[in-house]
């Protein structure tokens, strides 16, 4: 079996998105590159990219929609399924309706298009935390979903999978854990603020690890996975190489904050690991009720470590992760400060 | 001389633009909300948000001048993101596909808040602090993801605009003036406070739209002082008795932003942030690069504004948010309540 040669077509969902616009910059080359886009005011800036993106604007829970965005797309094509809701407004509910109603209608939409590759953006969620720190997570891993929206993605991989195992479409699954990059919402200046005046808290004593990945790395990941002989049927780790402290992370940030020409004031202090675990009763309880705190739900998550393995990634798919930690971080920091972001 | 497409031409500085390009024989077309009403002009009347109608617009033009903005007085912050953001992508994208040479994209100043130091030069970062400043600053970033796409985008930044016909919200100032009440600055006025006088600006972005390859030009006066000294040259102009007075920044923001919020006055955070704040451009590139000059200083461009604000102040009325004097509101009973 040999490569795919990268598809003329291609279709991208939540292509306005943090991941979305960092991969339709990526496929600038493409002939055709037709996304979905939830608002009118997303059409133009993505049009400017590249004269061969299209841009369907609608709501990826709406049929009429689906019906529109594979609407003339030939069976050369490739789907990247990017639209989801990772931290809802307010209410749980839309997790469900947009991360699985939303993948039913794409992927029903990209059967009868008859498209070549199916590529699904999941999550590290449908496995919440590792049991050991040195434990990584990798394809034989058991689903173990983390509150509303890990159970979100793991409905939504299991559609995807069974599509695949029927014969309709040509599904890949790819799974990044904590992501970063440019084109990063206003939540990540917060972050990037709370870091930098160590106001952001190491839980515990910041041993526990966590895998991340570079907006490039895992475009790269997406774009291996769109070709590779080896990827339909299966799901991949995309992350950077090797998982790091949480501690590790911290500082790595403040050093691209640094290096970046920005103030690091105070030094990194611990809040005991049980904060994290008073957080995640917390959230579990909210999200019971169908209500979500973005907040408390992050700080419920930082006390594990949440770590996977990339080497198949790397043998099977070809995923080579050019750039680093700091790298990445820094390159992140820049965007927001040309765009007058302040951190 | 070519084939130009001034957006937002029927506005205050479009007019100005306009008149400009006429006058050295390009052959103008015009986009704006409003018609122009002018025989030697092709009228569009059309909203930036419309992209059919802005690649209609843009065909057949050699150079197109993107003026249009949803300023500062008008609050909504959507209708700021809509118009200033998408309308910019949308004029950007017709240009690059109806093969325009030349897009000359007017800026802000507001996308530099308040600045770390002065002068602010073409290197200094954008910091901008309110919903204005931050829908301008990603508007230049569009234009500058167009330039790398190929398309050749210039970026002109004016300090505050003024000249004959510009009122929005100088019409208060002028107000009290007239009527010879005090005339208020935020703490003590010793803000260096930068003001362009129109016709100097349009001359800019004309030259702009004449040098080909992308460039970004921060333009104000040269011959401008504090905001004291601005006013007091005002203030011994008209000679109605009208004098310069301090009222602390706190509370004065505090005022501003109570009277706007309750519908009394016509300020918007971009007013109440940065008008006792200084900041100065650097022109030192537009002069070396284009050839520019600015012909007027803060003072005579306050002192123009307000005699021509006197001989029309039975006129104006519609338009838009420039031309037109704002709602005094309060400030009607603050003048009586402050004046002789």
């Amino acid at each position: 079996m040999t490569d795919l040669a990268p598809s003329d077509t291609v279709v991208v969902t939540g292509a306005a998105g943090w991941l979305g616009q960092n991969l339709v910059r990526a496929l600038g080359d493409r002939g055709r590159v037709r996304c979905l886009v939830a608002s009118r005011d997303e059409v133009s800036p993505l049009e400017l990219v590249s004269p061969s993106v299209e841009v369907v604007v609608g709501d990826v829970r709406d049929p009429a929609t689906a019906d529109r965005l594979l609407d003339g797309i030939g069976g050369d094509a490739t789907v990247f399924h990017a639209a989801a809701i990772i931290h809802p407004a307010r209410k749980v509910r839309d997790l469900f309706d947009v991360n699985v109603g939303g993948t039913q209608l794409v992927l029903d939409r990209a059967r009868r298009a008859g498209v070549r590759r199916f590529v699904h953006v999941s999550s590290n969620s449908p496995f919440g935390a590792n049991p050991t720190p040195v434990d990584r997570f990798d394809e034989r891993s058991p689903y173990n979903p983390y509150m509303a929206y890990g159970r979100s993605k793991v409905e939504a991989e299991g559609i995807v999978r069974r599509s695949h195992e029927r014969g309709d479409v040509s599904a890949v699954i790819v799974r990044p854990p904590w992501f970063y990059g440019p084109f990063q919402p206003e939540r990540q200046s917060q972050w990037f603020r709370a870091v930098r005046t160590a106001r952001f808290p190491v839980v515990g004593d910041g041993s526990q690890r966590r895998s991340m990945v570079y907006a490039g790395n895992l475009v790269h990941g997406l774009l291996r996975a769109e070709v590779a002989a080896a990827a339909p049927g299966r799901a991949w780790w995309i992350a950077d190489p090797e998982p790091y402290e949480l501690r590790e992370i911290l500082e790595t940030v403040r050093a691209a904050l640094s290096a970046e020409g920005l103030e690091v004031s105070g030094s990194l202090r611990s809040v005991p690991r049980l904060v994290g675990v008073v957080a995640e009763k917390v959230d579990g309880l909210l999200q019971s009720r169908g209500l979500y705190q973005q907040a408390v739900h992050v700080l419920g998550e930082l006390k594990d470590t949440i770590a996977c393995d990339v080497t198949a990634a790397q043998r099977e798919l070809g995923y080579a992760p050019a750039t680093t930690l700091l790298d990445g971080m820094r390159a992140s920091i820049r965007w927001g400060l040309e765009r007058g972001m302040q951190f | 001389m070519g084939r130009v497409l001034i957006t937002g031409g029927a506005g205050y500085f479009g007019s100005i633009l306009c008149d400009l390009a006429l006058a050295r024989g390009d052959d103008v077309r015009v986009l704006d909300l409003n018609p122009t009403g002018r025989a030697d002009v092709e009228d569009i009347v059309a909203d930036v948000r419309d992209a059919d109608a802005v690649r209609k617009a843009c065909a057949g033009v050699d150079v197109v001048l993107n003026n249009v903005a949803q300023v500062p007085l008008a609050k909504d912050r959507d209708l700021f993101w809509s118009v200033n953001v998408a309308g910019t992508a949308n004029v950007l994208v017709a240009a690059r596909d109806a093969g325009v040479g030349k897009v000359v994209h007017t800026s802000s100043s507001a996308i530099f808040g308040i600045p770390e130091r002065n002068p602010v030069d073409e290197s200094t970062p954008p910091r901008p602090l309110e919903a204005y400043g931050r829908a301008k600053t990603e508007a230049e970033s569009l234009c500058r993801e167009a330039a790398a796409g190929g398309l050749d985008v210039s970026i002109v930044r004016p300090r505050t605009i003024l000249g004959h016909g510009r009122l929005g919200i100088m019409a208060v100032l002028f107000e009290l003036v007239e009527a010879g009440a005090p005339v208020f600055v935020m703490g003590s006025g010793d803000n260096r406070y930068q003001l362009v006088h129109a016709e100097d600006l349009a001359d800019a972005v004309l030259r702009a739209g004449d040098r080909p390859g992308a460039g970004t030009y921060n333009i104000g006066a040269t011959d401008f002082g504090t905001m004291r000294e601005t006013l007091t040259a005002l203030c011994e102009h008209a000679g109605t008795g009208s004098r310069v007075v301090s009222v602390p920044v706190a509370p004065a923001r505090l005022g501003m932003k109570a009277l706007s919020t309750i519908g009394l006055a016509p300020f918007a955070p971009y007013h109440w942030l940065l008008y006792s704040e200084s900041l100065w451009f650097d022109t030192a590139k537009a002069r070396t690069e284009l050839g520019w000059a600015p012909t007027r200083s803060n003072a005579q461009m306050v002192i123009e504004s307000y005699d021509w604000f006197l001989s029309h102040r039975d006129e104006v009325h519609g338009g838009s948010h420039h031309t037109s004097p704002v709602k005094l509101g309060v400030m009607n009973v603050l003048k009586r309540v402050g004046g002789r």
